[in-house]
């Protein structure tokens, strides 16, 4: 049984259909990577999974269990088991690294502080912010509060992490550092849904590459193959372009 | 100029004129929190709540806003016993001071929730953070930052010109006590002058306070004047 799965799920912005019908499933420790023209609908699935956009048909399945999102608890439990990160980290402004990444696991979770400030201490140290702690995220560079966003995000001991562009805001020196990260995590088994554009680091550490376009599934393969034999035109149009 | 100031008789009484100061700090205090409260719900009702509701509050701004606190306060002070409700005049002030604060501080309030980054707010929403949880831990701090300034520059309005409005209603705070003090004697000139010096007193005090508040609570570079 698949860690995740997302059966033929719909989507629109208002009236826009975004999502015509996207499948796929992703294995426990599997990392997956969902990539494609801008617009194709990658983050709208991301935001699909922890209950942003509501899903209009078609079902989410974590662990075999399907998501009914028209419930609050159900949701709720969705949020539990899945964490994203935002291409634009969307730290809070107003609080401190260390505050950013314990406030859900305190207020949320109603953990003990001192318990969930040493583990901070601990997922900091592993994106290596942990000299920033005591910083707000204005006085940081853009690449130092996306590891920050991600320690946020395991802070809540997600099963399944959806990364979403993490590195597209970055200045390319800061690229590697935010993809070590990631890298470290996906050694560590850690169930993950990236969408990425640095198709090097997907070629690296996935072991499946989703191919979207205008919101459909165009080709699914192991990265090898797609990348370096696409079957469908748009594949190789789009692989053509971006792998130059 | 040949009018000869008398201050004697000033200091003779400076003991009313201190109480009276006391009163005015202390209905200013009371009103500016409790209309935070107020406003904090409004801002948060006219951002989030369903339309009846958000109505209420529009209609409620509306009034408040647009009509004298001198007449809200009358109204409550002359035209509630009408209907029975009888409360003294120190609690009419307070009433009306803080109803007229909430009102205004709905407003200030809103436009810092409308400047609230909605991605922070999304982002709490997945991290399970419940809607009265975001506003504690999201909004509010960051409104706070934002519109620190207007808040400020709002508490000193109500602290002179807001309280002083109850000196018409025999409220003896700072300038009813003044009134008070130069109706036995007739020197207004001197009672009416030290009487402001206070009032510059007093709101020196409270910038240099809320500067520092806003420095240590928010991070907010505040000018004291
Ligand atoms: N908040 C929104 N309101 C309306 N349309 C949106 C919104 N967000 C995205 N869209 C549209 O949905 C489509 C898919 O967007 P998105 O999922 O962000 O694509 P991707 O992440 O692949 O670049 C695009 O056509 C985009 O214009
Ligand atoms: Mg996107």
């Amino acid at each position: 049984m698949p860690h995740l799965a997302v059966n033929a799920i719909h989507a629109k912005y208002g009236k826009l259909p975004v999502l015509h019908g996207i499948d796929f499933a992703v294995d426990r420790g599997e990392v997956v990577s969902l990539v494609g023209p801008s617009g194709s609908g990658k983050s709208t699935v991301l935001r699909a999974l922890v209950g942003l956009t509501p899903v209009t048909a078609g079902s989410i399945e974590v662990d075999g269990t399907c998501i009914d999102y028209a419930a609050p608890r159900a949701v709720r439990a969705a949020r539990d088991r899945m964490a994203i990160v935002f291409q634009q980290y969307n730290l809070f402004q107003n609080m401190t690294v260390l505050r950013n990444v314990t406030l859900a696991p305190t207020k949320v979770k109603g953990r003990a502080r001192a318990e969930v400030e040493e583990e901070a201490m601990r997922l900091l140290k592993l994106v290596g912010m942990d000299h920033k702690a005591t910083a707000y995220p204005d006085e940081l560079s853009g690449g130092q509060q996306q590891r920050v966003a991600i320690a946020r995000a395991l802070a809540l001991k997600p099963e399944i992490l959806l990364l979403d562009e993490v590195t597209s805001a970055l200045d390319p020196e800061l690229v590697n550092e935010v993809l070590d990260a990631i890298r470290s995590l996906a050694a560590e088994g850690m169930t993950m849904l990236l969408v990425s554009h640095e198709m090097a680091f997907v070629r690296e550490v996935s072991s499946k590459v989703i191919f979207m376009d205008a919101g459909q599934v165009v080709e699914t393969g192991d990265p090898a193959a797609i990348f370096d034999a696409p079957s469908s035109e748009r594949a190789r149009d789009f692989f053509g372009k971006v792998l130059r | 100029m040949d009018y000869n100031f008398q201050f004697n008789v000033v200091w003779r009484n400076f003991d009313a004129l201190l109480s009276g100061a006391w009163l005015t700090l202390q209905l200013g205090v009371f009103a500016f929190s409790a209309g935070c409260l107020i406003g904090l719900v409004g801002a948060a009702c006219l951002s989030f709540a369903p339309r009846p509701l958000r109505w209420l509050v529009q209609a409620f701004v509306i009034f408040i806003t647009n009509t004298p606190a001198l007449i809200q306060i009358y109204f409550l002070y002359f035209g509630l016993p009408e209907f029975g409700i009888r409360w003294s005049n120190e609690a009419c002030v307070l009433i009306g001071l803080t109803l007229n604060a909430g009102a205004y501080l709905t407003m200030i309030l809103r436009a810092g929730f409308l400047s609230v980054r909605a991605n922070e707010m999304e982002a709490g929403e997945t991290m399970g953070l419940s809607l009265p949880q975001r506003i504690r831990y999201i909004v509010v701090p960051h409104i706070a930052k934002s519109i620190y300034p207007a808040l400020a520059n709002f508490f000193i309005v109500i602290l002179v010109m807001g309280t002083s409005v109850g000196a018409v209603i025999g409220v003896d705070e700072l300038t009813g006590q003044a009134i008070n003090l130069s109706t036995v004697n007739y020197r207004w000139l001197e009672y009416f002058t030290v009487a402001a010096l206070m009032y510059v007193v007093l709101t020196f005090i409270a910038s240099i306070g809320l500067a520092l508040l806003g420095r240590w609570a928010f991070r907010v570079k505040a000018r004291i004047f």
